[in-house]
């Protein structure tokens, strides 16, 4: 499967792009805040009580149309994530329509849901990717971290994902929980042939209770820096993990800087500028950490909530990514030019892409 | 003309994209990116009995030689064919 190398390229170009036109490129769809797992450092379950005094969540036609106005305004790419997202019994129809919209949509689960009606669905028509939560590598961290005795059930439910052809993906949020589970969990990734994305450092939850900001239970700075060396350790090439050594101690030579934070700045990231965040209550916020919100709700529309102050965002590397793009998977080898608006003839340029380029599949390109 | 797959055709920051749908997701190894002129045909293509309406819309819209314009509706045919989306 190539997507998992060619997609991001799709994605910064997209990205960039719409940094220029100001389009909502990527939305992320919280669809609950229930989960299935009592996971210590989610920041968004909370439990049926905490919900009841919050809001509710928001309905199928809600979710629809605020996915329908988005992609309007130019979303390319859907995060259906939770909570759990599976917990919701109309899951699938807000899925399908959102994908018969012509968006690319992902899915974050914690997998354990993953089998018999729910999982067929699911392979009719899978989504452009799965990015599980890999919690751990036994039953003990499982029943330890999530409160459920459901590792086996994720694995074997991963393995069927991948033995179907879908493109799976796994997310490791590494903690006091299961930081001993790294060799385990490798292995695992390993064996099921699924790239791995692991952070060590746990943004507090401050969305479900601003107080654990000081309170919660996480790894020392110290810790989760050990922690990433770690599991660089076991999952990069003995070259690569050597060369980011070297590169990290030069940096921890370097003479050390006050922390300096300003909040004039903004953020760096896509944040707030070609992505936002949906909450399960229906707030817009620039991502799922950051609990200010813009003050969006259902009713206001995506509009208002996109509506920002504009802020500066990375160099647009459009053309270089747009020619990998074409490089990559070839363009149609036909094209026409801008019409020139007075309702003549368009121009015709012929076989734009030269002989060279026909013989790597010019025509119609995949990406 | 018969599409065999389920691909959505979409504007997409000035860009035309085919989105792969259902189980097309499975065979079409990610998305396809189309040209002006590609998307031009595209969206003729399932109303079109044969080439030569395909032929016969672009010379309305397009200044181009009809022999360069029908090779090119050719192997743009050839290659939906050769994907088996057509």
């Amino acid at each position: 499967m190539q997507r998992a190398q060619t997609e991001p390229y799709l994605s910064r170009f997209l990205h960039s792009r719409g940094a220029k036109l100001g389009l909502p490129v990527s939305g992320s769809f919280e669809l609950t805040a229930r989960c299935n797992f009592r996971c210590p450092m989610c920041y968004v379950h909370m439990e049926q009580e905490q919900i009841d005094s919050r809001g509710r969540e928001l309905t199928a036609q809600q979710w629809i149309a605020l996915a329908q106005e988005a992609a309007d305004q130019g979303m390319a790419f859907a995060l259906l994530t939770g909570g759990e997202p599976f917990l919701r019994r109309d899951f699938f129809e807000i899925y399908h329509a959102i994908q018969r919209m012509g968006v690319m949509v992902s899915i974050n689960s914690n997998c354990s849901m993953l089998s018999g009606e729910i999982l067929s669905r699911l392979l009719e028509s899978p989504p452009f990717r799965m990015n599980i939560s890999l919690y751990g590598g036994s039953r003990e961290t499982y029943r330890d971290m999530c409160g459920r005795d459901a590792f086996d059930q994720v694995v074997a439910n991963i393995r069927a994902l991948k033995e179907a052809g879908v493109d799976v993906s796994l997310n490791l949020s590494i903690t006091p929980w299961n930081c001993q589970d790294l060799e385990r969990i490798s292995a695992i990734a390993r064996e099921l042939g699924t790239p791995v994305r692991a952070s060590s450092y746990m943004y507090p939850p401050i969305r479900v209770d601003g107080q654990q900001c000081q309170g919660s239970r996480r790894l020392t700075a110290r810790e989760a820096a050990r922690y990433r060396v770690r599991w660089e350790q076991l999952t990069l090439e003995e070259p690569e993990f050597l060369l980011r050594a070297e590169r990290m101690k030069a940096l921890s030579a370097a003479e050390p800087r006050e922390c300096a934070i300003d909040t004039d700045a903004g953020v760096s990231c896509r944040a707030g500028s070609t992505s936002f965040w949906l909450t399960w209550d229906g707030r817009m916020l620039p991502c799922g950490m950051m609990p200010f919100p813009r003050g969006v709700s259902p009713g206001d529309g995506l509009r208002r909530g996109l509506a920002g102050d504009p802020k500066p965002h990375p160099p647009d590397p459009a053309p270089q990514r747009l020619c990998i793009l074409r490089k990559a998977g070839g363009l149609l080898g036909l094209r026409r030019h801008v019409c020139d608006g007075d309702g003549s003839l368009r121009r015709y340029p012929g076989v734009c892409l030269p002989d060279d380029r026909r013989d790597r599949g010019c025509g119609l390109g995949g990406i | 003309m018969k599409l065999k797959k389920e691909l959505i055709h979409r504007q997409i920051a000035g860009e035309s994209f085919l989105i792969p749908l259902g189980k097309t997701v499975y065979d079409t190894n990610g998305l396809f990116v189309l040209t002006e002129v590609g998307a031009f045909l595209w969206e003729r293509l399932p109303g079109a009995a044969d080439e030569q309406e395909l032929l016969q819309a672009v010379l309305e819209e397009y200044e181009v030689d009809e022999a360069q314009a029908a090779q090119d509706i050719a192997a743009f045919l050839d290659k939906l064919r050769g994907l088996e989306i057509l």
